[in-house]
């Protein structure tokens, strides 16, 4: 049982791990084994402009993201998990629809839309579209904090004389932080990692980094791009660590 | 109240640019407003009368003519070509010639055939006499390998045109080996997972569970840079001497089904270990206790109380998969490719946007009937579970 998981294992995360050597290969072309070892390829994307705008495009476009789908989210996720009314599991629908529809289906319609508009190449529409993308992922990390939330600490707050905005930001958000903060993070993946719609949206300066890399295979592989891989790769590793780290911390604050 | 916002942002950012594309399949008025002299002229013709008369030709040079003064020439002639092809450039020369006002000798159906003898095929009358309503079942016709007759009945689209049907059911197929693969491979693994000792448990979780943060382009890239001519696994192949050249395994169907597996394993074992975590182990033992050999006893006592486990597994892979289109597009040969590609390729290579948008209608179909297979399948298994 053991050996079949251990060969399964490899099979799963084996090539992650051994594009990391092949990223760090002195030579020109992707070989296996490597040549000889050096940073050249990551200096490589350090020192190309078209791949240090499209990491900035990326990193822009994420952070609005994450900000628009927590302005957007949290306010929802308050007044699905706690009130009661007619039609909610309609609401969930509508809300819950960009996961269920085919990317490809989101990028074209979104392309077909924002082109009408004039918006195609606008970072704008990639950020919209990006968001209807991560809002009902941040919706459902928030109202499962919300849903362990005592509400008497709302209606004490508030016979104390503490107007709305006071409570949602010195009682609400303290208490639901790290849930607000996952679903942040992983809003922020959803978006940095997204290349269907970028595909379709980004055009020329516009570019992002996942865009870059799938225009970059279908022409031919360098080993900048394993470069870019092993990046990504490492910072889904650095996320996911935040995120276990975040949970733990509140589960130990529940437990004292 | 406070969820107001989102809703209308999905309404205005989601669902009306996704609604308005998917009724660009039956879409027509582009055709049918920029013909509409024309197509009235045609009315009680039939192509059995042979080329229209003088009327319609001087309907057609005024609808052209005014077509390309609103910039619209291109798009009519795209439209014509799209139904029948190499038409293209004919309609756009005779837009151009009619807005110059090209055309004044009378009679003028003499003077456009004489120019433009492409006008004398009586097939594109036929053609154009269709576009009459605002809406068409042309691309939804299309996208099922069918097409309607001379006389408006359905019939078989011709050979080079009835592709259609072929890619519907490639999608579904390589989804269903994907799903069948997964089931099996991820079973034994989810078993593993929740027998082992709590922290190994735990550590084996995470690290089937790591690739699913890592994004899916990524991974499929990987496997590329993994699979191809100078990779380590030709490497590892001509190193133990099993070929002597390194083999094309990128590329192909088998290259498609590593990748996919590969990105859609952790969902299926995901949904298996939540279901067996709440199976008493103590069932297992009962079994062996009493005789049963372990083969047995997990076939007759484990897998019935999995079965939840391996529909929702399953149903989510299966989903997924068929609207897969980085994964593909990226390792899959020409034959591998799903419908996703073709949206994707009738939207950027072709601008054909009816294309495009009956291929969508075509996919969503194929998954709410999917959705609703595995629903069903999903009830008859919990009454079965019930009145057993």
């Amino acid at each position: 049982m053991y050996i079949y998981a251990a060969l399964l294992l490899a099979f799963m995360l084996g090539p992650l791990l051994i594009v990391v050597p092949m990223s760090l290969t002195s030579g020109t072309s992707l070989t296996f084994p490597t040549p000889g070892y050096s940073w050249r390829w990551f200096r490589e994307l350090a020192d190309d402009p078209r791949w240090l705008s499209s990491f900035v495009n990326s990193v822009l476009i994420a952070s609005s993201v994450t900000l628009l789908s927590s302005v957007l989210g949290i306010p929802a996720a308050m007044a699905l998990a706690w009130t009661k009314f007619p039609g909610k599991r309609v609401i969930y629908a509508i809300i819950a629809a960009p996961l269920v529809v085919p990317v490809v289906i989101v990028g074209v319609a979104a392309f077909s839309f924002f082109s009408a508009l004039g918006m195609v190449g606008n970072k704008l529409s990639i950020i919209l579209t990006h968001t209807a993308l991560a809002v009902p992922v941040m919706l459902t990390t928030v109202m499962a904090s919300l849903s362990n939330f005592d509400r008497t600490l709302v209606r004490a707050a508030a016979s104390l004389g503490a107007g709305p905005l006071l409570i949602f930001f010195r009682v609400v958000l303290p208490l639901i932080a790290p849930g607000v903060v996952s679903g942040a993070i992983i809003a922020f993946i959803i978006s940095f990692d997204e290349v269907v719609v970028a595909s379709f949206l980004s055009t020329g300066e516009e570019r992002t980094l996942p865009r870059m890399i799938f225009s970059g295979v279908r022409e031919s592989i360098s080993p900048a791009i394993a470069s870019a891989a092993v990046l990504l790769v490492l910072f889904s590793a650095i996320l996911l660590i935040l995120i276990g780290w975040l949970q733990s911390r509140t589960s130990k604050s529940r437990a004292s | 109240m406070l969820a107001l916002p989102l809703i209308l942002f999905v309404l205005v950012v989601f669902l009306w640019p996704v609604a308005r594309f998917l009724a660009l399949s039956v879409d027509n008025s582009d055709l049918s407003d920029n013909l509409t002299r024309t197509v009235a002229s045609l009315d009680g013709w039939n192509p059995a009368q042979g080329l229209p008369g003088e009327d319609t030709f001087v309907a057609l040079v005024d609808d052209l003519a005014r077509a390309r003064r609103a910039g619209r020439d291109g798009l009519v002639g795209q439209l014509i070509n799209q139904r029948l092809v190499g038409t293209r450039f004919l309609v756009i020369k005779t837009a151009k010639d009619a807005a110059a006002g090209k055309f004044d000798q009378r009679p003028l159906r003499e003077a456009v055939l004489a120019a433009y003898p492409g006008w004398s095929d009586v097939s594109l009358w036929r053609t154009i006499a269709l576009q009459r309503s605002a809406y068409t079942d042309y691309y939804l016709l299309a996208s099922l390998d069918l097409q309607r007759a001379p006389d408006g009945s359905i019939e078989k689209a011709p050979a080079d045109k009835a592709v259609f049907l072929e890619i519907l059911w490639r999608t579904v197929w390589i989804s269903f080996v994907v799903t069948m693969i997964c089931a099996v491979v991820a079973l034994p693994l989810a078993q593993a997972i929740v027998s082992a000792p709590p922290v190994r448990s735990r550590i084996l979780f995470a690290l089937v569970l790591f690739p699913l943060w890592v994004s899916l382009l990524v991974r499929t890239v990987i496997w590329i840079i993994v699979l191809q001519k100078n990779g380590p696994i030709n490497s590892a192949l001509l190193a133990v001497g099993l070929t002597d050249h390194p083999l094309s395994l990128v590329y192909t169907r088998f290259s498609l089904y590593i990748a996919m597996v590969q990105v859609l394993l952790p969902m299926m074992v995901l949904s298996l270990v939540s279901v067996m975590r709440r199976i008493p182990a103590s069932y297992m033992r009962a079994a062996l206790s009493l005789g049963a050999s372990w083969l047995t006893a997990w076939r007759r006592v484990q897998l019935p109380l999995v079965m939840p486990g391996l529909l929702s597994g399953a149903a989510i892979v299966f989903v997924f998969a068929l609207g897969y289109y980085i994964t593909p597009t990226l390792v899959g040969g020409p034959t591998d490719q799903m419908i996703s590609s073709y949206i994707a390729f009738y939207t950027n290579k072709t601008l054909n946007w009816g294309m495009a948008a009956a291929l969508s209608v075509q996919l969503l179909l194929i998954l709410a009937a999917s959705a609703i297979l595995f629903w069903t399948a999903a009830a008859l298994l919990r009454r079965s579970a019930a009145t057993s």
